[in-house]
């Protein structure tokens, strides 16, 4: 199978906000990552809303006119809407497709009538439960593989999800501290299943004429870097974190093996990794997604993005509109200061102010920093005979970085936790099938349900 | 270009400021019971088994169990005063309960617990990792958790309650579309003629909401598990929880 031996660009200076080695058009006249940035706007139904088809059918036509029409009425030239799934469009195909299908109509009209760019997001909701079921053969599978199905049929431009394998041994081992059982459960667990799902992913994109869009370790390393939080959070330490982001690069890198094209999911903080090493465009949110959560990069994430996005905000009205449209706003208005950047040949300025920002107020920060991430993916790329040993290569380097860099402060504590998490990486076996076997004897024993079978190990 | 910047002019390291060090190692000591405590204290899986299998043949098995609780009570003033995060805690409460199940074995019984808690987490939602960290906490401060696991239906829950008569019953949701199973849950108890406190968390659920609903109580994170039902064992209502915990 193919794997990524080389980096995409020459050197981190060249990735910069809004260009793409590898953009990708779809939709409504809609390029991403060729030399311009468009939002994305994610909007969530009110609770209730999921009631029933036809009430979700009718919250997802308001939020999506109001977003279309802030559009035209403040004159910004695009926009891609993500229809995020919430359980009830997956677990109910026809609803998820339902609402791609009345989403592309309204976004035609408005093309037809004022020729607003548009594009469409579907991220499908992976609601397998790995320490419970066939990850590859259940009911749930089988109905996520169908909301795919649907969505295509219904129109929708992109393709996405947010993948659970491993995660059952991810989230035992990450609010423990074991950096192993974070390796086998991402780099090695969550990589094989990425490889199983995004295969099928593909092959249901192409007979719809939709696009593989992205994947994202939400389910993992967001876990981790949510976790670590803030300056006053106690939880999960933010160098313990920040290695686990860049394990999780590359196993999110495992879905642009399997062909998806980008632009890649919004809460994918591993996406400055894997647009070094394959040059597809990124969709990235920073200080816009404090509607659903806070964010210690909030600046520094849009430094190389192709979409500005929100994460999530639940459909309700503010004092400026409904939400859908005052996220709409904000996130315009971001862009249209980046697209003013390019355009004044500014863009680097620019790229270097968000990442001055942020690059040492934080552990994530300081590793999703182009210059960073990029060393981050070239050792991935070095190490490309497994999953395994790539995962440990980026996880090794990302310690390294943050270990040799002395504007990067951090606490005792965190000290303390950096130094042995490196040298809990560095101890480890460097054959993939002795490490595989040792977790298997570990997490077999601790982790419920575990199955080394769901990953045809 | 960076090594010029004054980083302190864009933003301000509040957690340097309040770092409040390490621990300092406990003294070293030949007195098998401190060794227990110390190694909770130090989250030590790979001893404790030895320790408490050695302290069992010459001391009285709640004896040791005592010593495992100081040794968990340690940590909790060190996680409260932010010296240790999570993980320490995790950690020295899997020791803990390992070293406590050694000493049940020794007994020939289980040690008396302080009451029945059930979790769960909603349904159509598998984002239960709150629920598990909830779950080591309780039973590492002597609670019996019923664990209903994720995706779990209204009629699970209400089954569950009615069997195992718990003190308090939790629910967690990462999603609000998920949380709406939370009302439906509260109302069903209610109908029942069950008046006890369901804490519920996670994710999006708001204070707003749950305190919408009887018997809701909102629970910020996982670690307000333990003291919230340690005030439903020692007989607060939901209306005393949530004044306590929420407003």
């Amino acid at each position: 199978m193919a794997r990524f031996t080389s980096m995409a660009y020459g050197s981190a200076d060249e990735m910069v906000f809004g260009t793409a080695k590898n953009p990708v058009k779809y939709g409504r006249d809609f390029e991403v990552g060729g030399g311009y940035v468009f939002p994305e706007l994610v909007v969530h139904p009110r609770p209730g809303s999921e009631e029933t088809k036809k009430s979700l059918l009718r919250e997802y036509e308001k939020a999506v006119s109001d977003a279309l029409e802030r559009c035209v009425t403040l004159g910004f030239p695009g926009i891609q809407i993500e229809l995020e799934h919430v359980y009830q469009m997956t677990r109910y195909p026809d609803w998820g497709g339902d609402i791609a299908a009345q989403t592309k109509k309204l976004m035609e009209d408005c093309y037809k009538k004022y020729g607003l760019k548009s594009a469409i997001r579907s991220t499908i909701a992976d609601y397998r439960k790995p320490d419970e079921e066939d990850m590859r053969q259940s009911d749930a599978m089988k109905t996520t593989l169908e909301a795919f199905e649907a969505c295509g049929a219904g129109g929708t431009d992109n393709l996405s999800i947010e993948s659970v394998g491993g995660k059952e041994i991810s989230d035992y081992t990450i609010v423990r501290q074991d950096i192993r059982g974070v390796l086998f459960g991402i780099g090695v667990l969550g990589s094989i299943d990425v490889e199983n799902l995004w295969k099928q992913v593909v092959a249901i994109a192409a007979k719809h004429g939709a696009t593989p869009g992205g994947e994202t370790d939400c389910a993992q390393a967001n876990v981790a870097m949510f976790m670590a939080g803030g300056y006053l959070d106690k939880s999960v330490p933010h160098t313990f974190a920040a290695i686990c982001r860049a394990i999780a690069a590359a196993r999110s890198l495992v879905a642009y093996e399997q062909g998806a094209k980008g632009p890649t999911k919004d809460c994918a903080y591993e996406d400055p990794i894997i647009k070094a090493i394959t040059g597809v465009p990124i969709a990235m949110e920073g200080k816009t997604c404090a509607c659903a959560h806070a964010d210690m990069l909030g600046n520094l994430v849009a430094s190389c993005c192709d979409l500005w996005s929100n994460e999530a905000v639940e459909y309700h009205d503010m004092f400026g509109g409904t939400s859908a449209a005052v996220f709409t706003e904000i996130l315009g208005y971001d862009v249209a200061l980046m697209n003013t950047a390019i355009q004044m040949g500014k863009a680097k300025d620019l790229r270097d102010m968000l990442v001055n920002s942020d690059k040492y107020r934080d552990t994530h920060g300081f590793i999703l920093a182009p210059v960073n991430a990029y060393e981050i993916g070239k050792a991935i790329v070095s190490k490309s005979d497994s999953y395994y040993a790539r995962a440990r290569a980026g996880g090794i380097k990302a310690a390294e970085l943050m270990r040799a860099d002395a504007n990067l402060q951090l606490s005792a504590f965190e000290r303390q936790v950096l130094d042995s998490t490196y040298d809990a990486l560095l101890s480890l076996p460097d054959n993939e099938q002795n490490f595989i076997d040792e977790c298997i004897n570990i997490y077999k024993k601790v982790v419920p349900g575990f199955k080394p079978s769901n990953y045809g190990l | 270009m960076s090594a010029a910047l004054d980083y302190s002019k864009i933003f301000v390291r509040y957690d340097l400021k309040l770092e409040r060090g390490t621990k300092e190692h406990g003294a070293q000591s030949d007195d098998i019971l401190k060794k227990v405590v110390n190694c909770v204290v130090d989250g030590d899986v790979d001893n404790i088994n030895a320790l408490v299998t050695e302290a069992l043949q010459t001391i009285d098995p709640l004896k040791v169990i005592s010593a495992l609780v100081d040794g968990m009570n340690e940590v909790s003033r060190l996680w409260d005063e932010g010296i240790y995060y999570l993980p320490q805690a995790i950690i020295s409460s899997d020791v803990m309960l390992e070293g406590v199940d050694l000493c049940e074995q020794k007994m020939g019984k289980a040690m008396e617990k302080k009451g029945v808690v059930v979790t769960h987490t909603a349904e159509g939602d598998i984002h239960d990792l709150g629920q598990k960290i909830a779950n080591a906490l309780l039973r590492a401060n002597g609670y019996e958790v019923i664990d209903l696991g994720k995706d779990v239906p209204v009629d699970e829950v209400i089954s569950a309650v009615k069997q195992y008569k718990p003190i308090m019953v939790t629910g967690t949701a990462l999603m609000t579309t998920t949380m709406t199973a939370f009302e439906k849950i509260a109302s069903r108890l209610e109908r029942e003629g069950v008046d006890l406190p369901f804490v519920c968390g996670g994710g999006a659920v708001s204070e707003e909401y749950v305190t919408g609903y009887n018997l809701g109580v909102w629970g910020k994170d996982a670690s307000q598990a333990p003291p919230m039902a340690s005030d439903a064992a020692s007989g607060k209502n939901w209306r005393q929880l949530r004044e306590k915990y929420n407003g």
